[in-house]
């Protein structure tokens, strides 16, 4: 692809994912169009492209059945193939940047396509799944890199969803290997507050921000998330929300500040039970209440004695 | 277990024909072969086995030989370097790993042993103290006890409640150990406290400490160099099967919020002792409102358990292991692309790996992703019917 060079090389990775769940209530109230929200992402993929040379984008498409790549490496491959003159369509435009509307635009409408035909069981985006395929691209082109080249990546997740249905473990397995791997996640909330993504940011030092009114989404986003977190210190941007870390128990659902915890498999009970619901385990009593009647039965039988 | 104790010396064993691994292909290169066996290789750090007890709330003392042999230089730069740098990582590691687990610091010189850091739950703690004491260069000096720091190791495992799975690793250096008195005693003491006791060794086996890990159920090991040492430290950092005589209990514990303070600040009660600052935010104990700066942390006023559900969280992807991908062949000019991380797959070339569950195709690079790191199925996590 590229000569080696000895220079250093930075670059950064964003991998957006785009909620494009039919069932946002925001795109059933036909208060925005996806038609606007895809064209927004791609200003702001470009804008991403255009602040460093060897800057990189991918986009993946989410919706409750599925999650698929709508732009990717592969298809940047496909523009390098190509003849400079065959994709020159929008008169002064970067040749690079009519190519990524073009095969973003091609791509969505296969994936739209594709997800028409099975029937959606629930209405929860697949948020879990979607971030573990960023995480895996991730690693692959982190894996390739060239000797003396550095890449920082980062997710940003688009949604208009009240997801709060999604398998709980993957997605915290999902954040905290992104944590591990220095992989920021970030979320621009459509209408919801969601917990789940707010955990998140939270974990993955990442930016969470709802948008106050549906107009101007390119804007927030140029605003927010096209610096990198490292520089966010300096800017004046909207304060990490508040969070609430106490549990739902397992048994009634409700919020425990005081929980008793099974040691085999860490479900949460909000009251002492004798047998773990969730592994079958039976707990044992505390070894001091049951030694008290032994000592009694002893004294008893001395005094007949 | 058996394993260990049936397995012969290799100068036991029949001959083993090494070079017959490596096969050559039609051009006559090796170098695909010796890949395959590099593969396998990290492979088997990812293999286990699903529906197993595991000790998810560990108590780990790392017992580190500071005797006279940790200078010698077979290790670069020397042993006492090496085993600092790769300890640091295994501090961090385990509580990566294991964030309600503890872990304590012991080390054995001039024949006696020191307890460097309490069993505790702060990874800065454990780093800092190491740093003070096994960090230094002049810091190792005469001979190991191995009895010594076992009994000290004891002392506190003693106290511990049942349910938890007490471990000690020794990482030994010196052939030797000055020690006061029968150490059988101090392993039937260890037996009955269901303490198991694993060991790595810098330089051979010794056969009383083999002794040792086989009686107690741990894991006896001889290093190779640094990299399997690192393996072999990574391989220590998964929670263990619990034996059966340990019983389940329910652990009561509590569930802080962050919480801003209005003027009047005060101190948090972790750094109350050393005179620490005034700072508005911090976590409150629900059963006795005292404030701390970091969680986990048990409480020094009415010692409860003080954790946040994230912590509970890191530690759950252990007791659902993802099954193993299975290596499949595809016709030859047919194109696969992985579905985690979507490269295109050569496949002549190229091992393509399936997931029985989802039916999708995996790359090389990303089956070792998901197994050893991600712990979640792309194809998998799609799917909705599954339990949890």
């Amino acid at each position: 692809m590229q000569s080696e060079t000895p220079k250093k090389i930075f670059s950064s990775l964003l991998v957006i994912i785009l909620d494009v769940n039919p069932a946002q209530d925001t795109l059933l109230s036909g208060e925005i169009k996806l038609s606007s929200i895809l064209s927004s992402v791609v200003a702001f993929a470009n804008s991403h492209l255009m602040l460093r040379t060897h800057n990189k984008v991918a986009v993946l498409a989410s919706d409750p059945n599925s999650c698929d790549f709508i732009y990717s490496d592969q298809d940047e491959l496909d523009f390098k193939k190509k003849t400079v003159s065959s994709c020159k369509m929008g008169g002064s435009q970067y040749e690079l940047f009519s190519h990524i509307d073009r095969s973003i635009k091609f791509n969505i409408v296969k994936f739209l396509k594709d997800a028409a035909e099975e029937p959606h069981m629930s209405r929860d985006t697949v948020f879990g799944a979607s971030c573990a395929k960023a995480l895996c691209y991730i690693n692959r082109l982190q894996s390739n890199l060239f000797p003396g080249e550095t890449m920082n990546s980062r997710i940003l997740i688009i949604s208009g969803c009240d997801n709060e249905g999604d398998k709980y473990i993957r997605c915290m397995n999902t954040f905290f290997t992104a944590q591990k791997q220095n992989v920021a996640i970030d979320v621009c909330s459509l209408t919801h507050d969601v917990t789940l993504l707010k955990q998140a940011c939270y974990i993955t030092e990442g930016s969470y921000f709802r948008m106050p009114k549906l107009e101007g989404l390119l804007l927030y986003l140029q605003w927010i998330f096209l610096t990198e977190p490292s520089s966010r210190k300096k800017l004046v941007i909207p304060l990490a929300p508040q969070l609430d870390f106490r549990p739902f128990c397992f048994c009634h659902g409700t919020l425990t500040a005081i929980g008793f915890v099974c040691s085999l498999c860490l479900t949460i009970y909000c009251k002492i039970s004798p047998i773990c619901t969730t592994c079958e385990a039976v707990f044992k009593v505390r070894s001091a209440i049951a030694v008290k009647p032994k000592k009694k039965k002893i004294k008893t039988t001395t005094v007949n004695n | 277990m058996d394993e260990t104790e049936v397995k012969e010396y290799r100068w036991e064993g029949g001959y083993e024909k090494t070079w017959e691994e490596v096969k050559e292909d039609e051009v006559g290169n090796v170098e695909w072969s010796v890949k395959e066996i590099i593969e396998k290789s990290k492979r088997l750090l990812a293999t286990r086995q699903p529906n197993v007890r595991l000790g998810m709330m560990r108590h780990l003392f790392v017992i580190v030989d500071s005797s006279n042999s940790m200078v010698e230089k077979d290790l670069k730069p020397t042993r006492q370097l090496c085993t600092y740098k790769l300890l640091q990582d295994f501090i961090q590691d385990y509580f990566d790993q294991n964030p309600i687990s503890q872990l304590g610091l012991i080390t054995t010189r001039n024949s006696s042993a020191e307890r460097i850091s309490e069993l505790s739950g702060n990874r800065k703690y454990h780093l800092e103290e190491l740093k003070k004491t096994f960090g230094d260069f002049n810091y190792c000096n005469g001979l190991m006890s191995v009895q010594n720091s076992l009994e000290i190791a004891l002392s506190v495992m003693k106290m511990l409640p049942s349910h938890t799975s007490k471990e000690i690793l020794i990482i030994g250096s010196s052939l030797s150990s000055c020690d006061p008195g029968e150490i059988n005693t101090t392993i039937e003491m260890l037996k009955t406290n269901n303490i198991r006791v694993s060991m790595i060794h810098l330089a051979a086996e010794v056969r009383m400490f083999r002794h040792l890990c086989n009686e107690t159920k741990g894991k006896h090991n001889v290093i190779v160099d640094d990299v399997h040492f690192k393996h072999i430290l990574w391989s220590l950092v998964e929670p263990v099967p619990l034996p059966n005589s340990v019983d389940a209990s329910c652990v009561k514990m509590g569930f802080p919020q962050e919480l801003e303070q209005k003027p009047p600040f005060t101190t948090c009660s972790c750094h109350l002792a050393e005179g620490g600052k005034l700072n508005a935010k911090g976590f409150f104990c629900p059963q006795c409102n005292s404030k701390y700066c970091e969680l986990p942390v048990e409480c020094k006023c009415c010692g409860l358990i003080l954790v946040s559900s994230l912590h509970l969280a890191r530690s759950l992807h252990h007791l659902v292991p993802i099954k193993p991908f299975i290596k499949i062949e595809l016709e030859e000019g047919s194109s696969a692309y992985c579905y985690g991380c979507r490269k295109r797959i050569k496949v002549p070339a190229e091992n393509v790996y399936f997931c029985e569950s989802c039916k999708k195709h995996y790359c090389d690079g990303c089956d070792i992703y998901v197994h050893n790191t991600l712990h979640v199925c792309p194809g998998c996590a799609v799917k909705r019917d599954e339990k949890r």
